[in-house]
């Protein structure tokens, strides 16, 4: 009986903790994502701004050079906008953001900053796109500060809020 | 010969299906529903597809204007015609310079984007100046669509004219009125030289070929998209002098090959080209060496006897007529027998029965 009862409290706490701490790297894979993705719009601004690829080449370029981690997402759009003679650049760009935020642990500021680019990429002549990306570098260099701060601030508490919280179960249950 | 013709044609035809299709792909998906139903017989004839907002789509074949229906069939009147709307050109335009206005910037201040297989795309609509002259073009409101068609082998039968005994060629020009297929002659005759001709005993040259307007040679990524030989190498977009002086620099022609002189700084490039000892090969405007000898530039060269071949296109017997062949030096008619000249004749025929009619 005894024996039971300390292997219940056992998976009781390692299922807890698991879940924190998948909770809490979410943080800093969305951390370290939002780095990568940097590298990829840096990516493609030299495809469009030096070498004045037009974009489906682009995204196959960018998605061959960067981090596959991350720069799937660019062949997705290109897949997709070349699918369909109806789908629009940014028709394309919005159909990856639920894969942003599911697989890259993107929040919702990120994924509008991102449709921003979409929203104007190719549209204008090179000098302007320029704007654009330098823009779209700030917001993202923010929005990866703040994600610095919120890794720092929530993994650790995630992670042994879950080991608490695993503890917690099992003593009560005792 | 009727053996060989009727290869021929099926090969071209073939062909003909394929560019057309190759077309349908750059158009708005409304549009192309309606274009695909066009019988085979009159996709081969389309020459031009146009699309003006609210106005019906027209395609122009056989010398003049059809509206379409939505079945795909050739009127000449516009009841139940196909329109076109904002939507259709805004979706055909995205296509068209591939979702991406900056990398076509340079192509669209100068009115028309190529795209793949040579076709060029004109546009029109709100143009837009800035510090440096016409900006871009926005508010699209026309696209016209010209289908490239190469002829090859029209210049086959008057090689013989041009070629000298040191295996070299005269300079050369081409005179013709607009729409008589100077630029397709002048093409072809690239290909043959930078190929070479065995049955002449004459092997290939260097060519340089300066594209102002990209229509020589078509190029598109890079590639040209027409035939223009093996030995030769294409500036794209490049103004004639800059053209001219770069190529003579960097790829050592034999022979510089530009299309439609006029100009007073073309003139100057071609006397650059003579001092390096470069053949010429140019088309101009015109109806023949009297017409030409009263344009400002080309009185000039003209009378400096610069060119020792002239070529004189015109409309007679179809288009792309060689009408005559004169020696520069003397302007003398050299395109005199009967046999060749009735061969060219009948060899531009067999190409405008296959192509153009």
């Amino acid at each position: 009986m005894l024996l039971l009862k300390i292997l219940g409290s056992i998976m009781i706490i390692i299922s807890c903790s698991l879940i924190g701490y998948f909770y809490g790297t979410r943080y800093s894979k969305r951390q370290r994502n939002l780095i990568v993705f940097q590298n990829c719009i840096s990516l493609l601004e030299t495809e469009i701004i030096y070498s004045a690829t037009p974009i489906p080449e682009a995204l196959e370029s960018v998605y061959k050079k960067g981090n596959k981690n991350v720069s799937f997402v660019f062949r997705d759009i290109k897949d997709y906008l070349l699918s369909d003679k109806n789908h629009s650049v940014f028709d394309s760009f919005v159909y990856v953001t639920e894969c942003l935020k599911d697989k890259l642990y993107f929040k919702d500021e990120d994924v509008e900053i991102f449709l921003s680019l979409g929203r104007v990429i190719g549209s204008s002549d090179r000098y302007d796109q320029q704007k654009y990306f330098k823009l779209i570098h700030t917001q993202l260099k923010n929005q990866q500060i703040e994600a610095d701060e919120a890794r720092k601030k929530n993994e650790k508490m995630y992670k042994s809020l879950g080991v608490m919280m695993g503890l917690a179960i099992t003593i009560i249950l005792l | 010969m009727e053996v060989q013709k009727s290869k021929n044609f099926i090969e071209k035809s073939f062909d003909e299906k394929l560019v057309f299709d190759d077309i349908l792909e750059y158009l708005d998906s409304n549009i192309t529903d309606v274009l695909k139903k066009i019988s085979k017989d009159s996709k081969e004839n389309i020459e031009e597809i146009r699309l003006r907002i609210g106005y019906p789509l027209l395609v122009y074949a056989n010398g003049q204007d059809y509206f379409i229906n939505y079945n795909g069939k050739l009127k000449k009147n516009a009841e139940n015609s196909f329109v076109v709307n904002n939507e259709n050109i805004k979706k055909t335009f995205n296509m068209i310079s591939n979702y991406s206005i900056y990398a076509f910037q340079e192509e669209i201040k100068k009115g028309f984007i190529t795209i793949k297989g040579g076709h060029r795309v004109g546009v029109a609509g709100k143009v837009i100046y800035g510090v440096n002259g016409l900006e871009t073009i926005k508010n699209i409101s026309s696209l016209n669509i010209r289908i490239a068609r190469e002829k090859k082998g029209i210049s086959d039968a008057i090689m013989e004219y041009l070629i000298n005994e040191s295996n070299s060629i005269y300079h050369t020009l081409i005179v013709s009125p607009p729409q008589c297929g100077k630029t397709t002659l002048l093409r072809d005759l690239i290909r043959n030289i930078s190929n070479g001709i065995p049955e002449l005993k004459f092997k290939g040259l260097k060519v340089g070929v300066v594209d102002e307007r990209s229509e020589i040679a078509s190029v598109y990524n890079g590639q040209p998209q027409k035939d223009v030989g093996i030995r030769t190498d294409i500036l794209d977009g490049c103004q004639k002098y800059d053209g001219i002086i770069l190529l003579i620099r960097s790829m050592s022609p034999s022979i510089v090959a530009t299309d439609e002189l006029g100009g007073s700084r073309d003139i100057k490039a071609i006397h650059e080209a003579l001092k390096a000892g470069v053949k010429i090969l140019s088309t101009v405007h015109g109806e023949g060496i009297e017409d030409i000898k009263t344009k400002p530039n080309l009185k000039e060269i003209i009378n400096e006897r610069i060119f020792q071949r002239i070529i004189i296109l015109d409309n007679s017997k179809g288009v792309g007529t060689i009408s005559d062949i004169v020696d520069g030096k003397t302007l003398q008619t050299i395109f005199k027998e009967t046999r060749s000249k009735d061969v060219i004749i009948k060899n531009i025929r067999k190409y405008n029965d296959n192509y153009i009619m």
